[in-house]
Parts: C-alpha cells; sequence; structure tokens
C-alpha cells in the first residue's frame, strides 16, 4: 500500500484528503504519483515522503506515507 | 546551547504569560509576536483566519531550522508557539523568542527563524470573508 495525503487547497482542489493506493511499480516516485492523480502542474508544490521533505523523484516503497503540500504560508 | 522548545497550540495562548513561564536569564532575548489582521489581503473585512498544518511533519521542520539557526547564530534558548484552527482578527498567531548573549545574534535568529518558518514549515493559512474561505497563495511581504 500506498498512503497519499493531501492538503489545504489541494485537498479542496482533490475533494478527498487520503488514499490508500495498491503499491504497483506505476508508483515508483512522487512525481509518477502525482501524475495518476491529475491534479494539475506539480510546480510549486512540495513533496514529504515518512514526513521528510524530498524531491519529486525520489524512489517510493510499498508501506510510504505521500504527501503533497500547497505553498506554505504560515507564521 | 538553550533548550529549544515549539509547541503547536490548537487553543488561544497570551505570549507574555508565555513569556513569563519561559526560563532563562540571557542578556539579551529578541521576541516577535504576530497576530490576525483584521482585514483580508484583498482589503476586505477578515471574519476568521484558518490555520492548518502537517503534524509531525511541521514541529521537525520547526525544530530542524531552530538547531541549525542556534548554532549558526551561538544563540540560546528558543521558543516557538505556533497556532492552528479557527483564529479571531487580533488573536495572537505566533510567538518567536530567542535568548543570546548580545542583541545582534538574538535579533538576527529571532529574524531568520521566522522568515524561515513563514516559508519553509507547512502551515496553510486560509481567509475567511463574509462566510467564504480562499487559501492564500503566499505569504505577506517583510
Amino acid at each position: 500500500m500506498l498512503q497519499v495525503l493531501l492538503f489545504a487547497s489541494l485537498r479542496e482542489r482533490a475533494g478527498w484528503s487520503e488514499r490508500s493506493l495498491s503499491w504497483s511499480s506505476d508508483y515508483a516516485t512522487p512525481r509518477a504519483v502525482w501524475d495518476r492523480l491529475e491534479l494539475g502542474s506539480l510546480q510549486g508544490i512540495s513533496i514529504a515522503v515518512n514526513q521528510e521533505l524530498v524531491d519529486a523523484d525520489q524512489p517510493l516503497q510499498a508501506g510510504d506515507e505521500l504527501a503533497f503540500l500547497p505553498p506554505f504560508t504560515g507564521g | 546551547m538553550g533548550l529549544i522548545q515549539v509547541e503547536i497550540r490548537l487553543a488561544g495562548f497570551d505570549p507574555w504569560q508565555e513569556l513569563g513561564q519561559w526560563a532563562g536569564h540571557s542578556a539579551a532575548v529578541a521576541v516577535f509576536v504576530g497576530r490576525v489582521r483584521s482585514t483580508a489581503m484583498d482589503g476586505r473585512p477578515l471574519q476568521a483566519l484558518e490555520l492548518e498544518h502537517y503534524p509531525g511533519l511541521c514541529e521537525r521542520q520547526i525544530n530542524r531550522m531552530a538547531v541549525q539557526l542556534q548554532r549558526k547564530h551561538a544563540a540560546g534558548a528558543m521558543l516557538v508557539v505556533h497556532r492552528v484552527g479557527r483564529l479571531l482578527p487580533g488573536e495572537p498567531i505566533v510567538l518567536v523568542a530567542v535568548q543570546a548573549d548580545r542583541r545582534g545574534a538574538a535579533q538576527r535568529c529571532s529574524a531568520a527563524l521566522l522568515e524561515q518558518l513563514k516559508h519553509q514549515a507547512p502551515f496553510w493559512k486560509r481567509e475567511w470573508c463574509a462566510d467564504q474561505g480562499t487559501w492564500l497563495k503566499e505569504n505577506t511581504s517583510l
């Protein structure tokens, strides 16, 4: 399984916050998962795998928690 | 090196009370308090500000930034309190406080931590005006 999380504006755009995907080699990287979600451009989106910020081509493994994060606006 | 304390709060907080309970007796202390504005980015009256975060990653990111900046500026104890949830205009959003031996180190470290917090920690703001919510696309300018 691959756990995918969306936050804030991305969650509202997609209409879901969390989804479990059956593990497949089609989900080799965050970029590959993103392309299948059909949520627009990946530009400006940060990516976290198992709660560490990574780049879009970091290899994924079964059991990973993958989060797509819109631009941060805290503070 | 002093203690680094990072807290994300769902309930409102009083920054002055937090500072009163904060330990340390360094010669210099820099403090920043951020509050919710009364107007939205587009100038309309703001009803409320909603703040969301990614629990776990958010606290770790802030801790990581604080450790690096503490080392870089030879700072002492650091305190970060950040609200999440629904906030009303005037309510405190963030408290950043840094102790050091000198004012320069305390002020520079505090300013750098606040900027990193705004741009590198997973928080998101949504402005509510007339019962309509708008996610902010970027932070306010310095």
